[in-house]
């Protein structure tokens, strides 16, 4: 007998009445059972691959479990895990890591090669053969060469790192041109804080876990820090790691983040004084001979007034931060009362060890490098530089050196042009990419036309603010190659979708940066064999490279890029430390032994260590030796600069040659937009930030912020974090513009209205939120929905604050200041 | 007889919700449409409930991770017609989906709101449907569901113990989805009953209370106060 659930219910009735007793209402439940059909998904063997997510950045270690169907024999990966090997995760997973299963089985991904059919923009596609694609990126490739135009090919690249990377330079390289272009722009001010006080070129890496203090400038810890995992793994130690300790945690920044609302403390400031406040803090170190003497007399440059070889007086940090940053200043400046700089001041100073973080927040305005500089003397002045709990430099693990590339003429003379965007010239003297040049570049023709783009990981026309507004201005290259797995607003204006596999579905190597000390090197491998007729796109590159034939096929060996990978693996086994990933109480053990002097690896062989590998998802070195500091100066002091020696010879080597000459440092300071001249351009100091807007017309700062579930601009498209975006205001598929309840009252905005946010860039309609964890003077639209194009779900959902986002930069390093828009809103 | 409890110590969870995808992803919960979602129906087995306080520039926000409270008193087995709600012998309550008459008497009955009603068939579409966990069946329309402590999982970790014929261990064996995934180690699961296990040790100490404990229903899910 079959029932439905409906006619069941009638039947329920009848049959209560008729059974007198418990015993008869155990017996419906056995009868519905019996005629309901529940619906299971497929059973089958299972299995666990030991993988590396590529949600973000992060670099955290997952294991994939998989189901090979009985019945069809089809294999499925159903659920992701934290690999409990890895050190960087440790067993658990952030919520982008487990929605990493929808980006394998994304709904919407590129299913093979394709050609244009349609418009640029348009999306439409016709598939094409690999080999027929290939052929024509060859082609157009050799023309371009042959023409002496070879600097005219872009690579625009996003987060990628270790052999990919290597071989996307190495490909720039051997054909010969010099524009790298990298949508990471956010770390090249971590950089380059790094190479001017300490003479290496990384960005910063924090040793979180151990430090007692953590005094975060904007830093956006935990919501879309590098890796989730790790920061909240650090987080929940600082908190209650220890039995009988609970460090403390101090948030600076204009908004009630997540971050915020965890820290002890949260110092709301005007956008953009983040530098002065650090200087204030400085001030309060320095004049109650807070500092760690022993550290700043031995290992720092340019802390008191010091004279040069020529015998010109220069001016020190301690005097600048004497006569400048007095609190009650900084305190009218900042908004911040001068009781609470100078208790933190003290608190900060006091604990041991503290740390002070500038990340996101303080870094994304036009003053941000100095900011960074500035918060970064705080590090200097309790010598929290190379200890546990301080700040500490990415290790990387032991790769095989990829052999030398030969360059034929060709390939020296694409080398020898400039590059597009004019990073490292007087247009962004410390960039080493600027990707928000390149529309102006677009426009002008200048300094040359670019004939052909390759997209690698990279989404100018959503990350880009004025390829965001003006996404036609892509078309003036004849020629674009997307890589891209899924659709994209930038893809749209390929000639070419050569779909790469994605991150379930290939080897890659993955050495983690910027995260914390030791070296760790994961291992992505593929979970399932591909889907669609995609293409690891190393191995595309290598058939282009030796489709070109020459140096160019020379340089690229390889049969696919697998082979290139173990091979660089190759080194690190042959490295003689570290150990592949295991247990915590394994690498104690281990550790204990490399203090003896004994190194016992696990393996005898190369394929064993490969093996090895791929089994536990990576290899890692756990020995940081802390208080190495030869090894962390590498200034031409050869100790902490506070006077940033290598900035002013790179400013004067411009002004004595190229467009700045004849100008002077003084034209050079004025085209940067510096305001500050003499001695205090090389020293932290805080800079007048530049606003684009007025205030009368556009009252309100906005600013912005990756929440945890939108931290790739991938993720929008994953309907399990489209559920979540942002756990404040935790309505699903919403992204909405935070407002101070007193300036929504003022405006006559509701909680909940529909609103138009409008900057001199653009407009936008949002929902308005009302939140008291607000400044009244800014606004917040959280960065990561409102894909134009991206799949069903992401463009049905959310919003881009980057259509709003003025051009500004902080044009020392080319980073496009994110927070430096001013906006109005209204009613709509 | 174990006792499976969970305690969640406020002062480590960050609010990231990796607890909720995962159990998403674990019991093959659906996703609703945003039309649907609007409308309050929205499923969430476990969700992080934000609780923001006071007013600029004294502001203060917890996050609270809400599972099912699994009470040792549960009302909506007691409210439950058919059955279909079931407290196990070591307490954990399910929900037997085919019992199920849909009169949500359930979700009327708990405090905690906590029992989620599918007003329409799940639906994926094909491609993400392949990543659907096989050792958890799909819901139809008209059925309650909630969280049950992963039961799914204490049957694997059981199975494994019966092997080796011996109980299963009060904690490390069985742990639920949302337990595994946490970054922050702010959800900790294991026999209550066990003095050894941290849960129960935890569950003891000062910082521990229980949501709406006068209500008299004895959750099996401790919350540790932050400070």
């Amino acid at each position: 007998m079959k029932l439905s659930r409906r006619g069941f219910l009638g039947w329920s009735g009848t049959l209560v009445a008729a059974a007198a007793g418990c015993q008869g209402i155990r017996a419906i439940g056995d009868l519905q059972a019996a005629t309901y059909e529940a619906e299971v998904p497929p059973q089958g063997i299972e299995g666990w691959v030991a993988s590396v997510c590529q949600q973000c950045p992060g670099g955290c270690g997952i294991q994939v479990r998989t189901i090979t169907g009985v019945q069809d024999g089809v294999k499925r990966a159903v659920k992701i895990q934290g690999n409990p090997y890895h050190p960087i995760s440790r067993g658990s997973v952030c919520p982008k890591g487990v929605a990493g299963l929808q980006a394998l089985y994304d709904p919407d991904r590129f299913r093979g090669p394709m050609k244009r059919a349609g418009a640029r923009g348009q999306g439409q596609w016709q598939p094409i053969s690999w080999e027929e694609a290939v052929a024509t990126v060859v082609q157009r490739l050799r023309d371009l060469r042959a023409k002496g135009e070879a600097h005219t090919l872009l690579l625009m690249a996003g987060q990628v790192r270790g052999l990919m990377q290597s071989l996307l330079l190495r490909f720039l390289e051997a054909y010969g041109s010099p524009n790298y272009l990298s949508t990471a722009s956010g770390c090249e001010a971590s950089r380059q804080t790094l190479f001017l006080t300490q003479g290496i070129a990384e960005p910063i890496a924090y040793d979180l876990e151990n430090s007692a203090y953590i005094l975060s400038f904007g830093a956006g810890l935990l919501e879309a820090g590098w890796s989730p995992v790790r920061q909240a793994r650090a987080y929940s130690h600082l908190r209650q790691g220890t039995p009988g300790r609970r460090g403390r945690l101090v948030q600076v920044e204009p908004r009630f983040s997540v971050t915020a609302a965890k820290a002890d403390e949260w110092i709301p400031l005007r956008p953009g004084t983040d530098g002065a406040l650090a200087l204030a803090m400085a001030h309060v170190i320095v004049s109650e001979g807070l500092y760690e003497k022993e550290f700043v007399e031995a290992w720092t440059f340019g802390f008191d007034d010091w004279q040069d070889a020529a015998g010109t007086s220069h001016l020190g940090f301690r005097s600048l931060v004497m006569n400048d940053y007095r609190p009650e200043a900084v305190s009218a400046l900042t908004g911040v009362p001068i009781q609470t700089i100078v208790r933190v001041a003290r608190e900060f100073a006091a604990t041991r060890p503290a740390v002070a973080l500038a990340e996101r927040g303080a870094g994304f305005h036009t003053n941000g490098l100095y900011n960074r500089l500035a918060i970064h003397a705080l590090n200097a002045l309790v010598g929290s530089i190379e200890v546990p709990g301080g700040t500490v430099i990415q290790r990387r693990p032991p790769l095989t050196p990829l052999p030398p590339v030969t360059r034929d003429a060709a390939a020296l003379r694409g080398l020898a042009a400039p590059r597009i965007d004019g990073a490292g010239t007087v247009k962004s003297p410390l960039a080493s990419s600027v990707v928000s040049a390149l529309p102006e570049a677009l426009r002008t023709g200048s300094p040359y036309r670019p004939k052909a783009l390759f997209l690698y990981y990279a989404n100018p026309v959503y990350s880009v603010s004025e390829f965001v507004r003006h996404p036609e201005l892509l078309d003036a290259i004849p020629f674009i190659v997307s890589f891209s797995p899924f659709p994209d607003e930038s893809s749209r204006h390929a000639d070419l979708i050569l779909p790469d596999h994605t991150s379930l579905e290939r080897w890659q190597d993955d050495p983690i940066e910027a995260t914390w000390g030791p070296a760790v090197l994961g291992l992505r491998q593929p979970v399932l064999e591909p889907r669609h007729q995609t293409r690891h796109t190393g191995d595309v590159l290598i058939q282009i490279a030796q489709g070109l034939s020459g140096t160019v096929a020379a340089a690229f060996p390889w049969k696919e890029f697998s082979e290139a990978l173990k091979e660089g693996v190759r080194g690190v086994a042959g490295a003689q430390g570290g150990l592949i990933m295991t247990t915590p109480f394994e690498e104690a053990r281990q550790r204990r032994q490399a203090d003896a002097g004994f190194w016992l690896p696990t393996y005898k062989t190369f394929d064993e260590f490969w093996s090895q590998v791929a089994e536990r998802g990576g290899w890692w070195d756990p020995a940081y030796s802390f208080g190495n500091r030869e090894r962390a100066f590498r200034t031409p002091s050869g100790k902490f600069e506070f006077f940033f020696q290598t900035l002013r010879q790179r400013l004067e080597a411009l002004t004595r040659r190229g467009a700045a000459s004849g100008v002077g440092l003084d034209g050079l300071l004025d085209a940067l937009g510096i305001q500050a001249r003499g001695d205090r351009v090389f020293l932290p100091h805080h800079e007048p930030p530049r606003f684009v807007g007025e205030e009368k017309e556009y009252p309100l700062h906005l600013i912005m912020s990756k929440p945890m579930s939108l931290a790739g601009t991938r993720t929008a498209n994953q309907p399990w974090l489209g559920e979540i975006p942002n756990v404040r205001t935790s309505r699903p598929w919403e992204i909405a513009v935070e407002i101070n309840p007193e300036s929504a009252h003022k405006l006559g905005i509701r909680d909940g209205d529909e609103v138009w946010l409008e900057s001199p860039g653009g407009r936008l309609r949002l929902r308005a939120r009302l939140y008291q964890g607000i400044a009244p003077e800014v606004v917040h639209v959280p960065f990561g929905s409102g894909h134009a194009a991206g799949g069903r779900f992401a463009e049905a959902w959310g919003a881009n604050p980057n259509r709003l986002i003025g051009g500004e930069a902080d044009r020392l390093t080319g980073t496009p200041a994110l927070f430096a828009t001013r906006v109005r809103i209204t009613r709509a | 007889m174990a006792r499976w409890g969970m305690v969640i110590d406020l002062d480590r969870c960050t609010g990231c919700q990796a607890c909720v995808v995962a159990c998403k992803a674990e019991n093959n919960v659906p996703v609703v449409a945003p039309s649907q979602a609007q409308a309050g129906r929205s499923m969430h087995w476990m969700t992080v409930i934000p609780e923001v306080e006071g007013e600029f520039p004294r502001v203060r926000t917890r996050f609270i991770p809400r599972p099912c409270q699994q009470c040792d008193s549960p009302p909506c087995v007691k409210v439950c017609p058919v059955q279909a709600m079931t407290k196990s012998p070591e307490g954990i309550v399910s929900h037997v989906f085919a019992r199920c008459i849909g009169c949500r008497f359930c979700v009327q009955a708990c405090p905690y709101g906590v029992t989620y009603f599918n007003w329409q068939a799940p639906t994926w579409p094909a491609d993400l449907r392949e990543a659907l966990n096989p050792d958890f069946a799909i819901r139809p329309t008209g059925v309650v569901e909630m969280c049950d402590f992963c039961h799914h999982h204490l049957q694997h970790a059981r199975e494994a113990a019966r092997a080796e014929g011996r109980e299963v261990r009060g904690e490390g064996e069985y742990t639920p989805a949302c337990i595994q995934a946490c970054p922050a180690r702010a959800l900790i699961f294991g026999d209550l009953d066990d003095p050894t296990t941290e849960a129960s040790h935890l569950a003891r100490g000062p910082r521990a209370y229980r949501m709406l404990e006068e209500l008299g229903t004895s959750p099996k899910v401790f919350y540790l106060k932050e400070g």
